[in-house]
């Protein structure tokens, strides 16, 4: 029993049957071939999945595909616009934000959510805003040193 | 090497581009036509005998093409045989990629299902029935070893699986000669390093032509490449690895089962199979780093100055025995960590239990050792009243003893041990911060600070093992080999095709600078073939993201890939612009000659020639502007091989580092805090900074989350209590502590470069400065630190039993 659900995805609308237990998070990368959510947990702990749905960061392994219907979702792919990157994804090549990538996406879009809501954040705020996601290669020095200087940039 | 233009700065990552913009090229994003989707069943027991396994209604089940059981595996395939990381095993025990009449941890691999979609694979799953008749779950190492205790392998006839002995120097003179002798037992925990993305594989057959190709996010190709060759006698094999989610030693071993099973699926339907494992099946399944204790003794001197250390270690190995006696065997690579003691004994026991077998993970037994030896400094100073600081430098090899040869023949390169320590000392101010510990105390503050220092080995040589093992039929080999191939494209840019995978290390942008210097290019255009190919790549036997091998081995290969590159591009420059080629300087993709400012070729110029004009070669000139290097390490000898005494290198280099953390505890929770964590570290010539303190930051974390509780739990069913990365209790950015680094390089003498590893890194002494660290603020309490973790929970009841301890007396 397939239901069709319609989404914006990067500015882009897609209309899709899918199976109701279809996860967002496979959705998006088997679905519609957006294969920058990455999936490390599928229980909500570690982040690798982090989208933004209609402006608000969330897991996208802690919801089914139809949980989408009628929403807008930013993934990493959307970030970047006409080959250049992002000033966030430019700070986390710059200060070596990421090393094997995998946390990466989801890293980058927790850091956009934050610096929409706050554009000048503390070391503090920048490692409570990034709490829900898990890097097991950086000890996150480095990702935190990326969003200060993503700040700056988007300044 | 002389123009060094990128070595040594901080240059623009490669490969992060791909990475921000969600490019990266993983496992799971790799689709081929036709392909399956691959779940494996597990085992629920701990320890129980397989009756039988029925799989006709997941055979028949909608959309599945393929089940494999344990009486399939065994037709088609040839138990693994016992490796290396088996050596010491007295019976050759054949282990398949499946369980077969037993089950021996829970999540042991049982059977698997193919079907069309992942779902169908996981309905059908459930529809095969194991038949289990459950056995006594052997869970703890002293029960397992008892008389009475089941038998995880019978044809052991004991759970006691190895024990062996080694003794460098003269150590029972050494403790008639002591003034003190000072004993203390130790214990690290289980832990893991948790990648992010789990095991993956992809495998696909050509019946036809017998071609096996898989793609897998393994660490070390030849791993899989012996793996598959001796499971099915195929000798066409094909081993894919494109960008990896995290290794740290996790993707090193077991993940060659999976590739097994699924390759057998993949045979089995006539299609591409896929397996992605989920995160509960890694933590229970997918290897663990090894529960180790310690009965350690110091023989010492009024003055701290160690003549000899004794330890006798138990190893939880799990369920298998296929990695039996690695963490015994690695404490050879840092045996005697940074001091000058000339005796040591130690004795090694391998017990099986019912939980995960253990693999390599970041340093597999550096840690402990590191760990039994900084205990031990402040243990020493303790009981001779003196400073723990006064204990380690008295011990520490002086800069001037280097190159040191050490009792069990490792040879250190170079290193100022004291000055890492008292830069260390120096940059935290500890004079200043003992103060405010003893002003802090007054107010109920319990504040701790632990130095220590550790080695950091690299640059594996494959023949340790023969000096714990002399009866090894096979040799292991020996050294190691890697290769690199760095090709000049006809439109004048450079192509590197590297000899091993990466799984974070940042290899394409690193080679990139060493090749970018030799050939006086840009970085920028310089770029390296991906993913690793084992039909491309001129791989050896240190093409392994593990040993801390890419330094040495994949540094010296593409070093000597590009000067070869170089040398061919100026003879035939030369030719073409009737030039010597020792007149002519290669700079910005142009060669020139001296002194003639219009006598000059640019590098797509001598591509189009080298590639499609023969008339303007040199005689005898191959064609083609493409070099490949194997390098082996110029300095192997001696102890390459182990002489009389059984002395062998263990590792080639060694870096070195201080560090010092400074804690906070919570009486009331027994919370640790981390207020200050510096490391001043040796990693001889820095390629590229960021990408070494990307290492350091990483490894550090790694090592305080550990110290700090990440770990597996058990009960005593053998049931694995930490499932999940929350129950493991892995740290997040905000437990995270900041991380000082500052970097006192000492060159290697001997490396390409003078570069020395950095990877496994500070995840080596970091337990032991947690440790350390943690018993200085709770000392004057009566607290002694002897084990790992320090989790909340441990230490408030460290702290209680003190209390209990006080009252009494
Ligand atoms: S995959 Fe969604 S939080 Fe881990
Ligand atoms: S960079 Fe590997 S998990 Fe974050």
């Amino acid at each position: 029993m397939k239901k069709t659900i319609q989404v914006t995805i990067n500015g882009r609308t897609y209309t899709e049957d899918v199976e109701p237990r279809l996860l967002l998070a496979h959705f998006l990368r088997e679905n519609i071939g957006l294969t920058g959510t990455h999936v490390g947990c599928v229980i909500g702990e570690c982040g690798a999945c982090s989208i933004l749905l209609n402006g608000r960061l969330v897991k996208s392994c802690l919801l089914f595909a139809p949980q989408a219907d009628g929403k807008e979702i930013l993934t990493i792919e959307g970030l970047a616009a006409n080959g250049a990157l992002h000033p966030i994804q430019e700070a986390f090549v710059q200060c070596y934000g990421l090393q094997c990538g995998y946390c990466t996406p989801g890293m980058i879009l927790a850091a956009h959510y934050l610096l929409m809501k706050n554009p000048d954040p503390t070391e503090e705020d920048i490692r409570k805003g990034l709490e829900g996601n898990l890097c097991m290669c950086t000890g996150y020095m480095q990702i935190v040193e990326a969003v200060k200087e993503a700040a700056k940039k988007l300044k | 090497m002389a123009d060094t233009k990128y070595v040594g700065k901080t240059t623009r990552s490669k490969e992060g581009p791909r990475h921000v913009t969600g490019r990266g090229h993983f496992i799971d994003d790799i689709i081929l036509p036709g392909m399956l989707h691959a779940v494996v069943l597990r085992s629920p027991h701990a320890h129980a005998r397989l009756v039988s396994v029925d799989s006709k209604e997941a055979e028949a089940a909608p959309g599945v093409l393929a089940v494999i059981t344990p009486e399939e595996i065994k037709r088609k395939s040839n138990p693994f045989k016992p490796g290396r990381y088996a050596a010491g095993l007295k019976r050759p025990i054949p282990e398949y990629a499946t369980a077969m009449d037993k089950v021996r941890y829970v999540g042991e691999p049982v059977a698997a299902v193919a079907a069309r979609k992942r779902g169908q694979a996981e309905d059908a799953l459930e529809l095969i029935s194991v038949e289990y008749d459950p056995l006594p779950a052997v869970v703890d190492t002293a029960e397992a070893i008892r008389p009475a205790a089941a038998l995880l392998f019978e044809e052991l006839e004991s759970n006691l699986a190895w024990k062996g002995s080694l003794h460098y120097g003269d150590v029972p003179t050494a403790f008639k000669q002591a003034d003190k002798i000072v004993k203390e037992k130790l214990k690290i925990h289980r832990y893991s390093s948790t990648p992010l993305e789990p095991f993956a594989c992809i495998a696909s057959f050509d019946a036809a032509s017998k071609k096996l190709t898989v793609w897998v996010n393994a660490q070390v190709p030849e791993v899989i490449y012996d793996a598959l060759r001796e499971a099915f006698g195929l000798e066409d094999i094909r081993v894919i690895i494109p960008d990896i989610g995290g290794g740290f030693g996790q993707k090193i071993h077991l993940i060659r089962k999976y590739v097994v099973i699924i390759s057998l699926l993949a045979m089995k339907s006539g299609r591409p199979v896929k397996w992605i494992e989920d995160r509960s099946e890694h933590m229970m399944a997918a290897g663990h780093s090894c529960a180790q204790e310690f009965d350690v003794e110091a023989a010492v001197k009024k003055d701290g100055t160690v003549l000899g250390l004794k330890f006798k270690e138990i190893d939880d190995v799990g369920g298998s025995v296929s990695t039996l006696t690695i963490h015994f065997t690695n404490k050879l690579n840092n045996l005697s960590n940074t001091y000058k003691v000339k005796n040591i004994f130690l004795e090694g026991h391998s017990v099986v239990t019912n939980k995960c077998p253990v693999v390599p993970n970041r340093g597999i037994g550096k840690p402990a050792m590191c760990f039994i030896w900084e205990r031990m400094m402040d243990r020493i100073a303790e009981e001779l009243d003196l400073s723990p600081i006064e204990v380690r430098l008295v011990n520490l090899i002086q800069p001037q003893e280097m190159p040191f040869t050490t009792p069990s023949g490792n040879i250190y390169d170079s290193g100022d041990y004291p000055g890492l320590l008292k830069r260390a000392l120096e940059k935290i101010d500890y004079e200043k911060l003992k103060e405010e510990q003893r002003r802090e105390r007054e107010h109920g503050r319990l504040l701790g600070i632990g130095v220590v220092i550790g080695v950091e080995p690299g640059g594996r040589n494959a023949a340790r093992d023969m000096a714990i093992f002399p009866e090894m039929k096979e040799t292991p080999g020996s050294g190691g080999v890697n290769g690199a191939t760095v090709k000049l494209e006809k439109n004048g840019t450079v192509t590197l095709f590297l000899g091993s995978p990466n799984c974070g290390q940042s290899h394409e942008t690193t080679t990139a600078q060493v090749a970018a210097d030799i050939l006086g290019i840009d970085p920028e255009q310089i770029s390296t073939s991906t993913p690793f190919d084992s039909d491309l790549a001129p791989w050896g036997v240190a093409a392994a993201n593990s040993g801390n091998n890419f330094h040495l081995y994949d540094i010296g290969a593409v070093h000597g890939a590009a000067s070869r590159l170089k040398e061919k591009m100026l003879a035939l420059a030369a030719h073409v612009l009737n030039a010597r080629p020792d007149e002519l300087t290669m700079s910005g993709g142009v060669i020139q000659a001296a002194g003639s400012p219009l006598k000059k070729v640019t590098f797509a110029e001598l591509g189009r020639i080298a590639y499609g004009n023969q008339a303007l070669m040199p005689k005898g000139f191959e064609a083609g502007l493409q070099t490949t290097f194997y390098y082996t390490f110029p300095h192997g000898e001696p102890n390459l091989v182990p002489g009389p005494g059984g002395l062998v290198r263990a590792q080639f280099t060694f870096s070195a580092g201080a560090h010092v953390a400074v804690v906070e505890v919570d009486r009331q929770t027994g919370k640790v805090h981390v207020l200050r964590y510096l490391v001043v570290g040796d990693n001889g010539t820095v390629i590229n900074p960021d990408v070494v303190n990307g290492q350091i930051y990483g490894s550090a974390a790694h090592g305080i989350s550990v110290a700090l509780g990440e770990g597996f739990v058990y009960n005593s069913d053998g049931q694995l209590l930490t499932l999940t990365l929350t129950d493991y209790g892995k740290s997040s950015t905000v437990e995270t502590p900041k991380i000082e680094i500052e970097h006192r390089p000492s060159p290697s003498p001997f490396t390409t470069l003078g570069q020395k590893a950095a990877g496994e890194g500070a995840a080596i002494p970091s337990p032991a400065a947690i440790a350390s660290a943690v018993e200085d603020a709770l000392k004057h309490l009566g607290v002694r630190v002897r084990e790992l973790p320090l989790s909340p929970e441990a230490v408030w009841k460290l702290i209680q039993e003190s209390g209990r301890l006080k009252d009494q007396g």
